[in-house]
């Protein structure tokens, strides 16, 4: 099934989780941790009657991007919406920590050349946060995560994919926010307080979750590529985000800092900067921003191929 | 019960620290703009003494600019005046040695994150996500950071102002606090279980319902404070605890990962470590194929 | 209600086992479910587990299960199964897909891994 040529094929929103962890790293080179067969799915699910995952929802290994070892986490949003318990939030949190222990080792193995070796993370996200069935523990292990990802800082890269069907919400659209890079497709959404949430707590006026337009282009890949939110914006296939994940290897790690948009005291500066000039525009929608930007037609942007809107589009300028 | 300390963040302040010592928006020599995110009390006082940090919440205050932003919300601007103070906090102090960096305390009661549509078109996650980034960093440079659950602390408003912290202190239930995800009537209705049941449940497994005494159990909460007016001395105990920890290089015991060993030592989370062991022992059969010059 | 835990055993007249060490097919998706087939000596014999939430249909699990084995002449293979209320359809095709893909060679799968 999971052949790998056919799986570069697919659309990244259809791909499953497993099918994206072995599609986006090189041909044969993955190994899965904690596979369906060691059977670790969650204890707190039974006896509240919902259904189980050997997985438990997040397929974890490690594959090669070239010559550069790739931790990566795939979270399935067929699974209870991708949310996150404490098994496969454990998961997450491992799988990080084994990538920092590998950049260490790795720099005692070869200490004038590990840069070619530098393990990465990849993070690809289709979840709603936390799994409410096991909140308490999926809290605490977002927290953790979070804690993993302050830890690679400076000395392993962590990029975000986001691409499938659920998007990337709740507690896991912060931890997203946290990374290093954000590569996102048309189809991925990013957001804290995901569609349906706002409409039910603030109504349907401020919020229409029925409204797809309205959703995609509030949360939708195009819009945070404008915001500088997603730092890439590539073609809905496992080929396309396998093909910018190689190109990111290839940026020397001092310049990947800067891709961030969080995580300093002058991003977050920067980033206030930003509130205070939503206050004086005061959007209604998305839109809005897009046009503040000085995309005249937004509309027309909001409809065309993602290769078109590269060629046009005009994004918030960074400060730094 | 006790009387409750929800939506009294400006009280505990004063409870907390030292009379007369605390000096709203400054931080050393930064000043942090006052109109900025009204949500969010922050500056620095004085605890027994020692100078800190302090990140509160103001419930009572309503932001005039963002209309979700009341009740101890927090908002883009409070989100992003909490980080501020934090990296402000560990530029004050970037010169001294790690058992001189001032201590952070946040008294958290907060009920949720800015839920609004312009928060989301400005990115409401990256805002939390900052404040919890900078925590993070704070705690590894040496700061030590106290949370004090005063009243709710909600789901993901919790993971921002909370659960980055070294210890984690609770008033106890008796006054009214509440820490959770959501509250057991929710989680009644997504698992179809009558909420009797849960509570039944609940007894035996705490992953799911709503309460300060599972999230100890969890290892979530260090300690729960029974009194008020031990707030003060509870804090100061603590302080003390991570400040030696981190001289003695254990931050392995403190913070996030930390907590997830107490929880385990607590009984309250024991997948975690199975995970954990299993992933390491896969790891280690394979990892010398990674890294030892196979190119593909 | 807990999620129901069913277990069955079967034998076919001419028992084979699968060509994988182990296979695994399927997302628990609602209306959906995974199978991990395991070879193991068991005497001849396929005993199956499945997880689900569904009550009242043991029945109509054994006998599909049962003409699974008996149709693939299955042998020394545990099942398990977890169920979050796949259609019989949709059961059936992760059935075969199951057997499919632990059928193929080894070798092949390390290729195409």
């Amino acid at each position: 099934m999971l052949n790998w040529e056919k799986l570069q094929q697919l659309n990244f929103t259809d791909a499953n989780a497993r099918e994206r962890a072995f599609g986006l790293v090189d041909k044969g080179s993955f190994t899965e941790f904690v596979s369906p067969r060691d059977k670790m799915s969650s204890p707190h699910l039974p006896v509240l009657g919902e259904a189980i995952e050997f997985d438990d929802g997040i397929v974890t290994g490690l594959g090669l991007l070239g010559s550069r070892p790739v931790f990566v986490i795939s979270q399935e949003g067929k699974f209870i919406g991708g949310a996150i318990g404490e098994v496969g939030g454990a998961k997450m949190v491992k799988t990080i920590k084994l990538a920092l222990q590998t950049y260490e080792r790795v720099k005692k193995i070869t200490p004038a050349s590990y840069e070619k070796r530098l393990p990465a993370v990849i993070i690809s996200f289709e979840t709603g946060g936390v799994r409410l069935h096991e909140a308490n523990a999926g809290l605490l292990a977002h927290a953790e995560v979070m804690d993993q990802i302050q830890d690679a800082r400076g000395k392993i890269p962590i990029i975000a994919v986001i691409g499938s069907k659920v998007g990337c919400f709740g507690g896991m659209g912060f931890v997203a926010a946290a990374t290093d890079i954000i590569v996102m497709s048309e189809n991925g959404r990013l957001g804290l307080t995901g569609p349906e949430v706002i409409e039910q707590e603030m109504g349907k006026d401020e919020f229409d979750a029925a409204n797809k337009a309205l959703v995609f282009r509030t949360t939708g890949g195009k819009h945070k590529y404008i915001m500088q939110d997603c730092n890439f914006l590539v073609e809905d296939s496992v080929r396309a985000f396998r093909t910018q994940l190689k190109e990111i290897m290839n940026i020397p790690f001092p310049e990947i800092e800067k891709y961030r948009r969080i995580g300093s005291l002058q991003l977050v500066e920067e980033q206030l900067e930003l509130v205070k000039s939503a206050v004086t525009i005061g959007p209604k929608d998305a839109q809005d921003m897009w046009k503040y930007y000085g995309n005249d037609n937004p509309q027309a942007l909001a409809d065309i191929s993602p290769k078109e809107f590269l060629a046009t589009v005009k994004r918030r300028e960074r400060v730094i | 019960m006790e009387e409750t300390m929800i939506g009294r963040g400006r009280e505990a302040i004063e409870m907390i620290f030292d009379v007369d010592s605390v000096r709203e928006n400054t931080i050393g020599a930064y000043q942090v703009e006052g109109e900025i995110g009204p949500g969010a009390v922050v500056g620095t006082a004085r605890i027994e003494g020692q100078e800190v940090t302090f990140i509160a919440n103001d419930a009572q205050a309503i932001n005039p600019r963002f209309n979700v932003v009341y009740f101890g919300v927090i908002g883009l601007e409070e989100a992003y005046k909490m980080a501020l103070t934090v990296y402000y906090t560990i530029e004050v102090d970037k010169d001294k040695p790690l058992e001189k960096k001032r201590p952070l305390v946040l008294i958290v009661d907060t009920p949720g994150n800015g839920p609004g549509k312009v928060e989301e078109i400005i990115g409401m996650n990256k805002a939390t996500g900052s404040y919890q980034l900078a925590l993070a960093e704070a705690r590894k440079a040496g700061h030590p950071i106290i949370a004090m659950v005063i009243g709710r602390a909600i789901s993901g408003a919790f993971l921002c102002h909370g659960l980055q912290a070294d210890h984690i202190l609770s008033l106890d239930k008796d006054f009214g606090t509440m820490i959770h995800v959501m509250p057991i009537t929710s989680i009644a209705r997504i698992t179809k279980l009558d909420i009797e049941r849960l509570e039944k449940l609940s007894e035996d497994n705490p992953v799911f319902a709503a309460g300060v005494d599972f999230f100890y159990r969890l290892g979530g909460v260090e300690e729960i404070v029974d009194k008020v007016e031990n707030m003060k001395a509870a804090i100061k105990k603590h302080i003390a605890e991570v400040c030696q920890l981190k001289k003695n290089g254990r931050f392995d015991k403190l913070g996030p990962w930390g907590r997830g060993l107490l929880g385990e030592e607590r009984g309250g989370r024991t997948s975690r470590k199975k995970v954990i062991q299993l992933m390491d022992t896969q790891y280690e059969a394979v990892i010398d194929k990674y890294i030892s010059g196979m190119e593909h | 209600m807990a999620l129901k835990e069913l277990n069955f055993e079967f034998k076919a007249a001419t028992p084979k086992t699968i060509k994988k060490e182990w296979a695994h097919l399927g997302v628990v998706g609602s209306g959906d479910m995974e199978v991990l087939l395991e070879k193991r000596r068991l005497n001849g014999a396929v005993k199956v587990k499945v997880v689900t939430p569904v009550t009242g249909f043991e029945k109509v699990w054994e006998l599909v299960l049962a003409k699974v084995v008996k149709d693939n002449n299955l042998g020394d293979v545990y099942m398990e199964i977890n169920d979050n209320n796949a259609t019989p359809i949709v059961a059936s095709m992760r059935l075969r897909q199951a057997l499919a893909e632990a059928s193929k060679p080894e070798r092949e799968v390390e290729e195409n891994a």
